[in-house]
């Protein structure tokens, strides 16, 4: 099939940006990748990208296709080429550019060494043979555990765009796959490092991690299972956290969000001080509703009552989260839809039934 | 100048780096990718050690199954170490934090695999390279900020050649891909862990990275390969990408299917099924596709019968991998497989400490040939051996550097040679362009040195690949520039592929009978244990490969016929 | 007509009452009979998602559970924050019989009504956006937008996580645009349109929010919009309370008016002042009134 390309070409050295075009004739079977080789090999060798496994798990190939980063290996050129659209491809957000395709990852591994990525067993003895830890207790980790570094999640992260010192979704994921992890007895120390000025609670929550990472790690909800674990080891004095706990006092009061007392609750009262001029802004036209009297739901007492019931239920903390991870990974590929699961696998249309030889054939 | 320098980072390079390290050694890692790109984290399905916490077991049997496995030409006293020291090494592992697949008990869970006689194959989910290849890496990134000589990785630095002097391995000699510039590092031992080269043919498993770079290096300083003529070829790979779909399939259950349903190993292992030996397997499907029983040149692999939940949680990786490069969802129907060059068994010959015949040159791996695998490889021993004998090369590089005299300044004519070497590559300008080389290179290897060859294929191949060399002489490299030069780099590798592939073909030739992965249908379909029970020896001469032979070391156990 | 749950969530209820006021006038014109959920509570944001989950869990599970309890088989939010946190919730419950068990244990214990799985969680921009909701929206928005330039803001949450909302793509979504288009306006294109306005850190991360806030505001501008919509309260509060911060920091004053969802149609459906209440924005709306003889 015929492919075109527009590849946003890089010369650091020149300083010079340059879109170029490029059309070749690929197997159907190209993935964005494939077609970079061809254009390198027999178009453009200066053309340079990183690549290695071309399976989606050495995490080589992160870049950008119409603005959005994709792993190059992972992209199946065929419904692009049949629609006729010629796809942009550039280099990872929020990232040097080194060449063309090839961004400087050092800030980025800066970041995962800034987390302290690595098992920290305190004194605990560990023995002749392996800790004993279930299944269901690793699991708390499982997709934090499949981060093949690629850098999709911090190309896309609006925070980090805002605030170049943010953590990031990569870093931080990193960080919940040891605070998560069972055999670390370093959690409390892990957890007010990341509780800093530039970590969880930087988090602007605009899931664009979740959506472009292509391992469905979900970083986001990494990150959100930092914020529930750091708020149940009460390492909550950032103003993020504070913000985050006055939803639930509201809930638990009022079943509604008492807005009014937001800001002096997040921010202290002292700082809230200052915001009075902005306050009366928003007073002026209703943005602030009085707080009393307290715009109270109905039944607000199941709420109350709500809440004192699921402290006693075991799924505190991030397990809160991880709970819902069974239900979710169902929704990675449509398999309660699709004319496969239609027809199920024995079905008409589907395969034959396997037999040994010589067995009778129905 | 360090202590030790390490020539690539997988598993093989980074267990043995942390071991020089924790050794007391300067340790410098060269590795032409970020080390957690490296290929050993595309394995998948297990890592092998006698435990026992599946069923009972002991190393004896496991160093049986490898030497039944290897057809009997494993070195024996390498394969106790291996399966002795195994338990150890991996229970090192998950103290460092390395996640693991868990059994009811909470214990490291163990499931079967190819030609084990007692499942202890150790895993997670299917993604078992990846969590040890980040494990490693943890522990590397540790050490990078740890003592008053923390560890070095030159990232993405590209070694080209080994710097030899006075009979001494002293370094190599680095193309810097992110600023250009040849460098020489320097290190008073070197281990070479580069991994393997399936790249040299067509359908493989391999990444783009595994060119043979380290066996070529080796090769032309002087240091003689092993059993090179031995390629894995594994019996499930993706049709067509050649991606890898692991032996996990099998030994959670899954079926081996030929174009009417039928599960035809039955017919050539009727003991163990699918669940034969890798050799067993590649051979057996390669004679169904022969016979004309094959669905676009494939073999199915079945898992429907293991039902969603099992495949999600034992097998997502395997499922993404079908579901995203043959569009095949495994839980509806079976997934398309071929055999596909997926692990080479030979490699620089070493001792049981990974030393080998040039002093101060060490080697782990892939790249290695100790040898514990022989003519076939059981699926999950090649991850066991990156760690216990990268530990092993590590610890005996190390502990050699810490002993040897000082070495003086190390002479910089290597790297003048190849600065000129370099810079006469460079300036061709009209010529051919590498990719031809290599797609010929790959499409003859698979048609002449695959699963099945005969005499005048293989004389054939020698005649293609002296051509090629031929060709190689003159192919140009477009880009000039200094900014990460993939183009460059790519050419050099494709020298290192040319290289390895005429040694391999020529052992192949010279090896007349069938034995492990080396198979010879037509003209010596049986093994020959009187004539060739020995280890193929390389070595490199101005006029090409030569070939001698060396003896297997055999502690416990005499050939027996091999069948499953 | 079809009968719906009508969530409205904390903003519409007290900040925002212009979303609710308008929402509720326009939704008999484009066929839709609301049935107002009063035993709820907030939703909890992302703010309880993270510091409480398994509380966020449980109040949302309450909140299914009400709407099923109407015989209504659709749940309708106008909140983008609201609809992912509905969803993500009903995705859960729906796919874990265990967790679906707990919790109604739980609901039931407490004197609320069990969930079992029977509503679907839609914003109002879903309804209206295609189908019959979107045929009787052309015919409603009668008096048309005489061209009037605006600038589609989606946000974060109405498009990311794609699996969980899925209603259309989420990197060139359009629903807002057909809106526009079938008022009579003109919708017009900016890279920012799907970024995030920085609302949940611009109490606790200030700087860093502005600096996401005024991308969005600053390209519609330079596009030439008269006004923004938004189908969020938050985006809109941000957008619009925010907008004088943006003024003092970098002294750039934008007087970008920007609109409810339900505004905008309801400009459109020939809704009142009192419906309407624009009053209660804090960047003046009167540019696009004046414009269009409101």
């Amino acid at each position: 099939m015929k492919v075109a390309l527009k590849i946003w070409r890089y010369d650091a050295v020149a300083g010079e940006r340059a879109l170029r075009e490029y059309e070749i004739d690929a197997p159907v079977e190209a993935t964005l990748l494939d077609c970079l080789d061809i254009v390198k090999d027999r178009v453009d060798g200066t053309l340079a990208y990183r690549k290695s496994c071309r399976m989606m798990i050495c995490g080589s190939c992160g870049m950008r296709m119409d603005g959005a980063a994709v792993l190059a290996c992972k992209v199946r050129m065929s419904e692009v080429a049949e629609a006729g659209h010629i796809p942009v491809i550039s280099a990872m957000g929020n990232m040097p550019i080194v060449k063309d395709l090839v961004v400087d990852m050092e800030p980025f591994w800066g970041k995962i060494r800034a987390v302290t990525p690595f098992l920290q067993p305190g004194y605990a003895d560990p023995g002749e043979k392996e800790n004993i830890v279930s299944q269901q207790r690793m699991d708390v980790i499982h997709k934090e555990s499949l981060c093949i570094m690629c850098g999709c999640c911090v190309s896309e992260c609006n925070s980090m765009e805002a605030d170049p010192d943010f953590l990031g979704p990569a870093a931080l994921a990193k960080g919940m796959r040891f605070v998560g992890d069972a055999r670390d007895q370093a959690t409390v120390e892990r957890l007010q490092e990341y509780s800093g000025e530039h970590g969880i609670w930087d988090c602007t929550r605009c899931y664009f991690c979740q959506e472009r990472c292509p391992k469905g790690v979900d970083p986001r909800d990494a990150i959100a299972k930092l914020g529930a674990e750091a708020v149940r080891a009460g390492i909550d004095s950032d103003m993020g956290a504070k913000h985050a706990k006055w939803f639930v006092t509201s809930a638990k009061t009022t079943g509604w969000l008492r807005e009014t007392e937001l800001v002096p609750k997040t921010q202290g009262i002292a700082k809230s001080m200052k915001e009075v001029k902005f306050a009366m802004g928003l007073l002026r036209h209703g943005k602030v509703p009085p707080p009393f009297p307290p715009h109270v739901a109905k039944h607000v007492e199941e709420a109350r009552a709500l809440y004192d019931l699921v402290k006693h239920d075991g799924a505190q903390g991030a397990a809160g989260i991880v709970q819902g991870e069974h239900a979710l990974s169902r929704l990675e590929h449509a398999e309660d839809g699709g004319a496969a699961a239609e027809r199920g696998p024995y079905g008409p249309g589907s395969f034959a039934e396997p037999y040994l030889p010589g067995e009778e054939t129905t | 100048m360090h202590d030790v320098v390490v020539v690539g980072a997988g598993c093989a390079g980074m267990r043995a780096a942390i071991e020089a390290f924790d050794t007391g050694a300067s340790v410098g890692v060269v590795s032409k990718l970020h080390p957690t790109r490296s290929h050993s984290g595309a394995a998948e399905g297990g890592i092998n050690a006698a435990l026992g916490n599946a069923a009972e077991d002991s190393p004896e049997k496991h160093a049986f199954d490898t030497v039944k496995g290897s057809d009997y030409l494993g070195d024996q006293d390498a394969i106790e170490i291996l399966a002795a020291e195994a338990p150890g090494d991996i229970y090192q592992l998950e103290h460092w934090g390395c996640v693991f697949s868990r059994n009811g008990e909470g214990k490291l869970a163990q499931r079967p695999f190819g030609a084990a006689g007692s499942p202890r194959t150790v895993y997670s989910a299917d993604i078992t390279g990846h969590v040890l290849i980040h494990v490693l890496y943890e522990q590397t990134m540790k050490r990078m900020e740890q003592g008053s000589t923390p560890m070095h990785v030159y990232e993405e630095f590209f070694a080209w050649r080994l710097a030899v002097e006075d009979g001494r391995c002293v370094g190599v000699v680095c193309w810097d891909l992110v600023n250009g510039g040849l460098r020489l590092i320097t290190g008073r031992s070197v281990v070479i862990a580069t991994g393997g080269m399936g790249r040299i043919y067509r359908v493989t498993t391999n990444a783009y990275a595994c060119n043979g770079d380290g066996m070529a290096m080796a090769l032309h300083a002087g240091v003689p390969l092993k059993d090179v003529e031995f390629m894995q070829f594994h019996p499930t790979t993706l049709y067509p990408s050649g991606v890898l779909i692991t032996e996990a399939c099998r030994g959670e259950g899954g079926y081996l299917l030929n174009r009417d349903g039928e599960r035809f190993m039955a017919r050539y292992a009727p003991n163990a099924l699918e669940l034969a030996s890798r050799d067993v397997v590649s051979r057996s499907e390669t004679t169904e596709i022969e016979a004309g029983r094959d669905v676009s040149g494939s073999m199915l692999l079945d898992l429907r019968h293991l039902g969603a939940e099992r495949i999600r949680t034992r097998l997502p990786g395997s499922r993404e991998l079908a579901l995203t490069f043959a569009g095949v969802d495994p839980i509806f129907d079976p997934i398309p497989v071929r055999p596909g060059a997926h692990y080479h068994m030979g490699g620089i010959a070493t001792d049981n400490w990974g030393a080998t015949e040039l002093e101060g040159l060490y080697a782990a791996g892939e790249v290695a040939c100790v040898s514990v695998h022989g003519s076939n490889r059981l699926g999950g021993n090649s991850l066991m051996e990156t760690i216990t004998f990268g530990r092993r090369a590590g610890q005996a590089a190390a502990e050699r550097a810490l002993s040897a005299a000082p070495a003086g300044t190390v002479s910089d004519v290597p790297l003048v040679q190849a600065q000129r070497d370099l810079e006469t590559l460079l300036a061709r300008k009209d010529g051919e362009r590498p990719w031809k080389i290599r797609d010929e290179l790959g499409s003859s290897m698979l048609e002449n040195f695959g699963v099945f060859r005969y005499t005048e294929r293989m004389q054939e191949q020698l005649e293609i690949i002296v051509a090629l060399r031929e060709r190689y002489e003159h192919v140009v490299v477009e880009d000039k520039g200094d900014v990460f030069n993939t183009d460059l780099t790519q050419a050099i590798e494709l020298g290192s592929m040319l290289d390895v592939a005429w040694c391999m073909v020529q052992a192949g030739l010279a090896r007349e009978e069938s034995r492990g992965s080396h198979s010879r249908p037509a003209e010596f379909p049986e093994r020959d244990d009187e004539r060739f029970l020995k280890h193929s020896v390389t070595q490199w001469t101005d006029g090409g490969p030569e070939l001698s032979y060396k003896e297997v070391r055999m502690t416990k156990w005499q050939p027996e016929v091999r069948s499953y | 007509m079809r009968t719906v749950a009508y969530y409205k969530g904390c903003l519409a209820s007290l900040s925002a009452k212009e979303l609710d006021t308008s929402t509720q006038a326009l939704a008999p014109k484009v066929g839709l009979e609301l049935i107002e959920l009063e035993a709820v509570t907030c939703c909890g944001a992302g703010d309880i998602h993270e510091a409480e989950p398994d509380y966020y869990l449980h109040l949302n599970a309450r909140i299914l559970a009400y709407a099923e309890a109407t015989g209504a088989d659709t749940l309708m939010t106008v909140c983008n924050v609201c609809t992912l946190n509905l969803r993500q919730a009903n995705h859960a419950l729906k796919g874990d019989a265990a967790l679906l068990e707990r919790v109604n244990d739980n609901l039931v214990t407490v004197g609320a009504p069990p969930y079992s799985g029977g509503v679907e969680v839609m914003h109002f921009l879903w309804l209206i956006s295609v189908g019959e909701g979107y045929e009787l929206l052309k015919g409603a928005a009668h008096k048309g937008l005489k061209g009037l330039k605006i600038a589609p803001f989606y946000g974060c949450q109405i498009l990311r996580p794609s699996k969980l909302l899925g209603f259309e793509d989420p990197d060139k979504p359009e629903s807002l645009e057909r809106i526009i288009a079938a008022c009579g306006g003109e919708a017009v294109d900016y890279p920012a349109k799907i970024k995030c306005c920085g609302f949940p850190i611009i109490q606790a991360r200030e700087d860093v929010a502005l600096a996401e806030l005024i991308q969005p505001i600053e390209q519609a501008k330079e596009a030439g919009a008269d006004v923004m919509v938004t189908p969020c309260p938050l985006c809109h509060l941000s957008l619009d309370a925010w907008q004088s911060k943006l003024r003092k920091q970098t002294g750039k004053d934008f007087q970008m008016p920007i609109l409810h969802l339900s505004q905008l149609i309801g400009v459109a459906a020939g809704l009142d002042a009192s419906e309407l209440k624009f009053k209660r924005h804090v960047v003046s709306v009167s540019a696009v009134t004046e414009k269009l003889a409101v």
